[in-house]
């Protein structure tokens, strides 16, 4: 009785106030776009339908919260072969996959097209966190040895969904896939040293990269768009009519915004579809500094909320998925709000929770509804050890 | 035991405490991140956000502006054919983001300073005018249940609008035509144009003062400019108009067909062009460099700052190689003789006569002059510019192409300079009887004498030994049907039934008879069966005059930048040099025969043309043709009449030949006895009026196109 009491009273509100905010802000940000759409969109009341999303997404977390979190862990690689499955029907193009821009990466459903890798995001987070879990209980006292095959294994599960984002090709999900399993390393409790080489590693394999990149394009087999991204980035005022474009008109956007914003409705700055990707200037441009810090603080409080939730959790199969969302959320907003300020090149990536976006929404909330799962089962042992 | 136990636990805590660890390090490093974030927009919004403002507020229009006037075309003597006119004009301009409300403001304030012809407004635009300036009347055309069906989407923006425009009653319409009309017609002129593009509002018969009124009031006239456009201005009047072609006025702007073509080019729509003859043929070369300014303004749309792109420049200048003083002369020369020929009987068919004149060793068109006999409107008779015909109609040539009958004669090898062959009435079985005109007794003659005389029953024999067959008289006469095309071969060579290419659009290679009846053979081989353009004979003689080298007609002669100066010309861009068509695969000596029988034509005991050009100083050669024709011109009830066409080539002088021309004067008198020979006269006086103009200008005398002006006057009948 006790129990399923305490089980009730653990859906965490904290959470779902600040994901309330957020879809406030996504409503408001959506419908002020409007009016700067292409004449071909003007009809379409993108915020109703947003709002429509996250009654959808609202369900999808309803669902995940019938479960208990822990079933996921015996599913884990069930879930992993499922999304597999998919992200191959693109690479072999079954039939209903579509391509956009070049990109081989969605199936045509009736509501719209689905995205299989925002699910796989999901799945990797699961199957690293079960890897990390099988991992620590065999070691208990992991060596130096232990955490090189902790390290391999997850690795070993990162590379054949990295090769399939790679052939559609989609690099920004790529990468979100490698900042998930980045904090999941991270937190896995791998010594810090090897986190350190990493790091040290990856720093400087992203300055060969870009080195790579802009001098030997051939060598890295570049597409030219991916060239330009970089172009763009790196001096946005050359190529302002060309690649720069995105980001000289970001920039003007924001910056315009000055403290205050210049008030709802108010855009002086055409950007092409800001309902999705280029969300944050419209917001910038709108509000202000004030307007933009509030929404990042939003994020930070949400991601705060989700440490707390990680950390209150006793069994380190849930930490370890609240801190695979957390990579996901911090990396897609880091990269999002980062491009659209010049902090990082331009890729595909929509602000999670605020851009306009059926598949991507529910994916995100598919994740709340994890990390509510999370705290729901979370007892609080009032014979805690914990000092 | 405990021991174990409590390394266990220790292990465990050390496992605990290492997670949260490790999740803080993480949250810290989100918090690196956010912080990064919030930074960086501290830097962009705070710092630097002033800049970004004040570039948003200014907005660039890189608009293209003041049209530059096109090329000058001079004559060869380097006289001003062609000039531009410069014009007050009134321009609009609208923005992306100009409204409806806005530009019927401008329009209602432009309307109380200007005069604005309104014949162009139709009454759809009345009726648009109404919908945009009564909202809440438009509105209440539409019944209640049709908004119903609107809100249900059944019906659209545009069925909405159609009804609207249904329902306006003739009482609104009149209303605004009673007060608005001029507010309309200039709407209108705003309205047709794209934005940022210059559209005309008013370029002709701009006053001063309404120029002066609306240069004081532009501030309050937001995108109205008063700026110059420019008109086509003809030094030399009506001479040789049709030849220059046209350009389109700023309302028909870029012509249909050719849209996409001058859009590539980065064209505006409304932009001028040619779009006939010479103007069209050389728009590339005349079409002036637009100046290119950018327009940087604020929001609310003052012009901070305007920066010169590119400057712009007037097209490039043509130097024609007409001589415009002897087509001036030559066309007063045409006009005469056909209003001559006219007041004499039996020439109620006669309406136009051409000449082409071109030097011979170069292809330069000297002269290229037409004129139709027509009546205006009142009835009156005028003689208008029919320079055209000259490349656009043919005709029976007659005679005139005997020279190209005998060389090919010589060249097929069934006759030779020397061939004498009899001249006699020849009765082929089915054909009327073939035979010379009645000024030659029959009896044996060479080529050179049935040149002189115009044998045609010579060229009739030349004509069946070319088809492989042997005259008998009162019988068939069977041909080789190859003997059209063997003889068409050798007239080609000359020029005769192809195009000659000449610098112009629209030449015509005339018609081929379709019959291979044995009589039409011999027909062809006098030139009354297939029909040649004017341009095709002056190419034929020049080919004869020059020793056998088919040159391409040409009107342009020289392409020069243009320069400012008034009287310089500016540096030569282009030179266009003779070419040669193709060499007459024949002997020199054959050719030499001809141009001697040519010059016995002139200058002969027997020449046909004798008594016009013996005495002539400048030693001229040449052929006259009368072909028996069928009358094909405008009349039609009298279409297919037999008629006289008459014709005269020629080149001068016969040594060294600096002029070929031709003469055709088609459906001249219906009945022989009512002959004039009017190719003659002209032919003459053609020739003796370039020979003038050569000895005047040799003495350097002033040129005379002054007094030629102002006899203008006197020409019109």
């Amino acid at each position: 009785m006790e129990n399923e009491k305490t089980t009730q009273t653990k859906i965490d509100y904290h959470l779902l106030f600040i994901l309330f905010l957020i879809a406030v802000v996504s409503a408001i940000a959506i419908e002020s776009a409007r009016e700067t759409l292409p004449a071909k969109l003007q009809h379409i009341n993108f915020a109703q339908k947003q709002l429509m999303w996250y009654a959808i997404g609202a369900v999808v977390v309803a669902v995940t919260m019938l479960f208990d979190y822990d079933r996921l862990f015996k599913i884990a690689w069930y879930l992993y072969g499922f999304g597999m499955i998919l992200l191959l029907g693109l690479e072999l193009n079954v039939p209903g996959t579509v391509t956009i821009k070049g990109a081989t990466s969605w199936y045509s459903l009736p509501g719209g097209n689905f995205q299989p890798s925002e699910l796989m995001k999901i799945f990797m987070i699961i199957v690293i966190s079960r890897i990390i879990v099988n991992h620590r209980e065999k070691y208990h006292d992991p060596t130096l040895q232990d955490d090189l095959k902790l390290l391999g294994k997850i690795a070993l599960s990162l590379l054949p969904p990295l090769f399939l984002l790679a052939r559609q090709p989609d690099m920004g999900m790529s990468m979100v896939f490698m900042a998930i399993a980045g904090s999941l390393i991270l937190v896995s409790g791998i010594r810090l040293r090897i986190i350190a080489a990493i790091a040290g590693l990856a720093v400087l394999g992203a300055t060969a990269f870009i080195v790579a990149f802009l001098y030997f394009p051939d060598v890295l087999k570049i597409k030219q768009y991916q060239l330009n991204r970089f172009y763009g980035w790196l001096n946005p005022y050359e190529y302002a009519s060309e690649q720069g474009f995105q980001l000289v008109k970001s920039l003007l956007a924001i910056g315009s915004g000055e403290l205050y914003g210049k008030g709802y409705k108010n855009l002086d700055v055409y950007l092409p579809e800001s309902h999705t990707d280029f969300i944050f200037s419209i917001i910038g441009e709108q509000f202000g500094f004030i307007g933009a810090s509030i929404v990042v603080s939003l994020f930070f409080l949400l991601i705060y909320r989700m440490i707390q939730i990680a950390l209150e959790c006793h069994d380190p199969f849930g930490s370890y998925l609240c801190a695979g969302v957390i990579g996901m959320i911090t990396f897609q907003v880091f990269q999002n709000v980062g491009m659209t300020i010049g902090l990082l090149p331009i890729t595909g990536l929509p602000l999670p929770f605020v851009s306009y976006g059926g598949s991507s929404l529910a994916t995100y909330m598919l994740a709340i509804g994890l990390v509510l799962n999370v705290r729901s089962r979370t007892q609080k042992f009032m014979f805690s050890a914990e000092q | 035991m405990k021991q174990i136990q409590q390394a266990q636990k220790a292990k465990k805590k050390k496992k605990r405490t290492q997670l949260p660890f490790r999740l803080n390090v993480l949250f810290f490093a989100v918090f690196l991140l956010f912080s990064a974030l919030i930074l960086r927009l501290g830097v962009i919004q705070i710092v630097y956000g002033e800049q970004y403002r004040k570039e948003v507020e200014r907005t660039e229009n890189v608009t293209v502006n003041t049209p530059a006037p096109r090329g000058k075309i001079y004559d060869r003597n380097y006289q001003v054919v062609v000039d531009n006119e410069p014009l007050h004009a009134i321009t609009y301009t609208r923005t992306q983001t100009t409204k409806p409300s806005e530009m019927i403001e401008v329009a209602k304030k432009l309307a109380t300073y200007i005069e604005k012809p309104t014949d162009r407004v139709t009454e759809r635009d009345i009726k648009d005018y109404w919908i945009l300036t009564n909202e809440e009347k438009a509105k209440q055309k539409i019944t209640e249940k049709e908004w119903k069906q609107f809100r249900a989407k059944k019906l659209k923006d545009k069925d909405i609008y159609q009804l609207q425009l249904e329902r306006i009653t003739e009482e609104d319409v009149k209303m605004i035509k009673e007060k608005e009309l001029e507010v309309v017609a200039i709407f209108r002129e705003m309205n047709s144009g794209y934005a940022l593009t210059p559209q005309m509002i008013k370029n002709e018969g701009v006053t001063d003062e309404e120029y002066a009124v609306v240069s004081e009031h532009l501030e309050e006239l937001p995108g109205i400019d008063v700026t110059t456009d420019w008109n086509r201005h003809y030094a030399f009047g009506d001479t040789f108009r049709t030849v220059l072609g046209n350009i389109t006025s700023s309302e028909e702007g870029l012509p249909r067909e050719k849209l996409d073509y001058y859009l590539a080019r980065d064209y505006n729509r409304n932009d001028r062009v040619g779009k006939s003859y010479i103007e069209a043929q050389y728009e590339d070369v005349l079409r002036g460099q637009k100046a290119k300014i950018k327009n940087v303004t604020d929001k609310a749309g003052n012009i901070i700052e305007t920066i010169e792109m590119s400057q712009g420049q007037r097209g490039k200048d043509i130097v024609l190689t007409i001589d415009m003083e002897l087509q001036q002369r030559v066309e007063k020369i045409i006009e005469e003789e056909l209003m001559t020929m006219k007041r004499r009987g039996g020439t109620e068919l006669l309406d136009r006569a051409f000449v082409v004149m071109m030097d011979p060793n170069t292809g330069e068109i000297l002269s290229l002059a037409g004129k139709r006999y027509t009546r205006d409107e009142n009835g009156k008779v005028v003689l208008k510019d029919y320079a055209l015909g000259t490349i656009t109609s043919a005709y029976a040539m007659g005679s005139a192409v005997k020279g190209a009958t005998v060389l090919t004669g010589f060249q097929t090898g069934v006759i030779h300079p020397g061939t004498v062959l009899i001249d006699e009435p020849l009765y082929i079985k089915g054909t009327p009887t073939k035979k010379s005109h009645s000024g030659i007794r029959p009896g044996p003659m060479n080529d050179l004498k049935a040149l002189e005389m115009s044998s045609n029953v010579y060229m009739f024999k030349t004509a069946i030994a070319i088809a492989g067959s042997t005259y008998r008289p009162h019988q068939a006469l069977p041909i080789k049907k190859e003997a059209f095309s063997i003889m068409r071969r050798y007239f080609n060579q000359f020029g005769l039934g192809v195009k000659t290419g000449i610098d112009l659009p629209g030449e015509i290679i005339g018609w081929p008879g379709q019959s291979t009846l044995p009589g039409h053979l011999l027909d062809l081989a006098i030139g009354q069966f297939d029909v040649y353009t004017p341009i095709q004979m002056a190419q034929y003689v020049s080919t004869i005059a020059n020793g056998g080298y088919r040159i391409q007609p040409h009107v342009v002669k020289e392409i020069r930048e243009p320069i400012s100066e008034k009287n310089q010309m500016g540096n030569v861009i282009y030179s266009f040099e003779p070419k040669v068509l193709n060499r007459v695969d024949m002997k020199t000596e054959y050719i030499e025969r001809v141009r001697e029988g040519f010059y016995r034509v002139m200058h002969g005991s027997n020449g046909t043309a004798r008594a016009f050009f013996a005495n002539a100083p400048y030693d001229p050669a040449g052929k006259t043709g009368t072909a028996q024709a069928f009358y094909d011109g405008p009349i039609k009830s009298r279409r297919m009449t037999p008629t006289y066409n008459l014709t005269l080539v020629g080149f001068a002088p016969y040594n060294n030949p600096e002029v070929a021309f031709a003469v055709v004067v088609p459906w001249v008198y219906q009945n022989a006895k009512n002959h004039y020979p009017i190719n003659n006269y002209i032919g003459r006086k053609i020739l003796d009026a370039y020979f003038e103009l050569k000895k005047q200008r040799q003495l350097g005398q002033p040129s005379s196109t002054e007094s030629l002006n102002n006899d203008e006057e006197t020409m019109e009948r």
